[in-house]
């Protein structure tokens, strides 16, 4: 009895333990479904217009600190816009990082889309203009079930990538 | 109805629920294993095992393991089907000791919750319990990601997205694995260094001051339960062995997972909710966690108090101080002993194990007034001898019983429901054997039953043990030898407080007592010594 009840008790254990380790499995993703992954970190145009110092300006500061141009820190927030056959999938206004709003403005997102072919917009506004993009791109695209479509933003070449 | 009574209800009512499941778990697991070596006594020792289990297994998995994007997935996938007959195993011994910590880990938290023991003086090992908590999770989130599977691309992603919740970093983690080119071979030395050296270092200390407090601390489980729960794990590896999943491929995202539920168990929520709200979760139930000694506030018990007058500093109360509550220091009273003991108010539980340690703790002084060397002030040796009085005073007939009880005993409530009278203690610790001399001797009663917690539950870890010893004559202050201590009965010893009621083993005792008397001798033996453990 005394050996049955430990066995018992130990074949309990080791079931909850093995079990729980892989089941139940865990679905991520229908099948006929795919991601795209929008991952865009790009610094926003400056606020305001570099100014070049006048000499009587220039005459006031230490002298190295004399920089003849005097540039805003703050740049605009950028505003990206998503859309996947005409329907909005992602629109953000994000603004931009660090203490002074200097730094980049980052997006990641993952959206699930059903697989097949897609007409895919996207859009990106950096200058703080209210209307219309400053980079956008459309593209047909065939995206195969559990694929994991990149949308990034090339810096040096100013223009979205799809990978 | 205030809001903090309430709360009161509310964690009266979980502290009982828990305290039944328990129960119930013991009383099945009574029937296979001892007193001393049920799993349920052990949990927090069990735990340590099974970190022992993972670093062994884990060092021999470091010797064939590469830490690259292309060498991890390969290296794994060796051990496993190459060498099997260690690496496999010993990869799912890793696996499998790693999710078991997490259920004694679970089990260890709701046993001492439901008996209370983490409020008051003894919220310390509680809170530091939490910071080991969140070791632990990344430590086996950080052991999935280096196996480079699909698993672990989801771990991958998902931590990162939880990491970018954080608003320190300023470019997005997540970022990092979206194709193979971004992802660098330093990622998995940096991986490899939290898992096997940083987040284990953090381990151990984090062990040690979980038990700073604890005088004794039971951090090794009986030879009879490594020896069952490893061979347990072995049969489960061979049975049953840990695999990888497909290997990453971040040009895709995986469809299926076989998860973890032991330490992936918030990851689902991520995609279901968003990383701000699982963080949120994840702190608000850390934060009620450590919080929970405070909630609702409890008023402490008066700290037991030295009279330097009676006490010749023979250590032995610092020594059966669960609490590491007393320590010795040279004599200020000019008394011709070296010692005197002294109480941190602190730490002291005022359980009053030490009032049961004094050697001057006898209820025969008549001279002068019974005050030990160290005693309780709200339940003190003359209390407890006049209670002991009071109560003698009640009985009449053959075969008469004095019980002691465990204040919080649900052997108490059980006897005093059925009123019978009983002598409070605080915790069975604090009777010096004594005590029970003074009942025989006096023939105050024809029995001494100490009706203790049930076997396992001693709110005060040591309590029942020292009692039990010193009655058997193992233990200072023993029981004198002119004694018999056949009349003393132990209640927490298994066959009684396991599967039993304390009324049955009342009606027990009294047959037992009534044998003796029939055959007209006292047997000259001693009680089990069965210990029951902390």
């Amino acid at each position: 009895m005394k050996y049955l009840v430990q066995f018992i008790a130990y074949f309990a254990f080791a079931a909850i333990v093995g079990l729980l380790s892989v089941w139940p499995r865990y679905q991520l993703l229908a099948p006929d479904q795919a991601i795209i992954s929008l991952t865009i970190s790009h610094a926003g145009q400056r606020v305001g217009e570099c100014r070049r110092l006048t000499q009587e300006e220039l005459n006031e500061l230490a002298p190295n600190m004399r920089k003849p141009v005097d540039c805003p820190r703050e740049r605009h927030s950028i505003g990206v816009e998503f859309r996947a056959d005409g329907a909005v999938l992602y629109q953000e206004i994000l603004p931009p990082s660090g203490l002074w709003a200097d730094g980049k403005a980052t997006v990641y997102q993952r959206l699930q889309i059903d697989a097949g072919s897609h007409n895919l917009f996207i859009g990106m506004n950096d200058s703080g203009s209210g209307g219309g993009f400053d980079y956008d791109m459309t593209t047909v695209r065939d995206i195969l079930p559990g694929q994991n479509l990149v949308i990034d933003f090339d810096e040096l070449q100013q223009a979205f990538v799809f990978r | 109805m205030s809001s903090a009574t309430h709360g009161a209800k509310l964690l009266s009512f979980l502290q009982k629920a828990g305290r039944s499941g328990f129960s119930l778990l013991r009383r099945s697991l009574a029937l296979g294993f001892s007193n001393q070596d049920s799993p349920l006594n052990h949990l927090g020792a069990l735990t340590i095992y099974f970190c022992w289990i993972v670093l062994i297994s884990g060092i021999w998995l470091l010797i064939f393991f590469r830490t690259s994007v292309s060498g991890a997935f390969e290296s794994v996938e060796y051990l496993t089907r190459e060498q099997w007959y260690v690496g496999g195993i010993m990869r799912s011994l890793h696996r499998y000791a790693s999710d078991a910590a997490i259920v004694t880990i679970l089990l260890h938290v709701i046993n001492e919750f439901s008996r209370d023991t983490y409020r008051l003086k003894r919220w310390f090992s509680w809170v530091t319990g939490m910071p080991l908590i969140w070791m632990i999770f990344p430590l086996g989130i950080t052991g999935y990601w280096l196996v480079w599977d699909e698993l672990a691309q989801y771990v991958a992603i998902t931590s990162a997205e939880l990491l970018d919740r954080i608003p320190v970093f300023t470019d997005s983690m997540a970022a990092n694995f979206l194709s193979d080119v971004s992802l660098s071979d330093r990622f998995f030395t940096l991986m490899a260094f939290l898992h096997l050296i940083g987040l284990p270092l953090f381990l151990v200390f984090g062990i040690w001051l979980h038990v700073f407090r604890l005088s004794k601390p039971n951090i090794n489980p009986p030879r009879a339960l490594m020896g069952g729960t490893l061979i347990c794990m072995l049969v489960l590896s061979l049975v049953f062995p840990a695999d990888s999943q497909s290997k990453a491929d971040l040009a895709m995202a995986p469809q299926t997972i076989e998860l973890d539920w032991f330490y992936l168990h918030a990851y689902p929520l991520v995609q279901m909710w968003s990383p701000g709200w699982v963080w949120a979760l994840l702190l608000g139930l850390s934060a009620l966690v450590v919080l929970a000694p405070w909630l609702p506030p409890a008023k402490a018990l008066p700290a037991a108090k030295v009279d330097l007058d009676n006490c010749n500093g023979c250590r032995r109360c610092a020594d059966d101080c669960p609490f590491e509550a007393i320590r010795m220091a040279p004599r200020s009273d000019g008394q011709a002993y070296e010692l005197e003991a002294v109480v941190d108010s602190d730490l002291c539980t005022s359980c009053g194990l030490c009032v049961g340690a004094c050697p001057t703790s006898t209820p025969f002084r008549s001279r002068s007034a019974l005050i030990p060397g160290i005693d309780l002030p709200d339940r003190s040796a003359a209390m407890l001898r006049e209670s002991i009085n009071r109560t003698a005073n009640k009985l009449s007939g053959e075969n008469r019983i004095i019980v002691f009880a465990c204040s919080r005993s649900d052997a108490r409530t059980e006897l005093l429901k059925a009123g019978q009278a009983v002598v409070d203690v605080r915790c069975m610790g604090q009777l010096p054997p004594s005590f029970a001399d003074y009942v025989l001797s006096r023939d105050l009663a024809d029995g001494v039953l100490l009706a203790g917690c049930r076997s396992g539950d001693c709110k005060y870890r040591y309590g029942m043990r020292w009692a039990e010893q010193r009655i058997s004559r193992q233990r200072d202050p023993r029981l004198r030898k002119r004694v018999n201590n056949q009349r003393i009965a132990c209640g927490w010893q298994q066959h009684w407080s396991t599967r039993g009621s304390v009324l049955k083993m009342l009606g027990a005792f009294q047959a037992d007592l009534e044998a003796q008397r029939a055959e007209a001798r006292w047997r000259p033996d001693t009680v089990g010594t069965e210990e029951s453990a902390s």
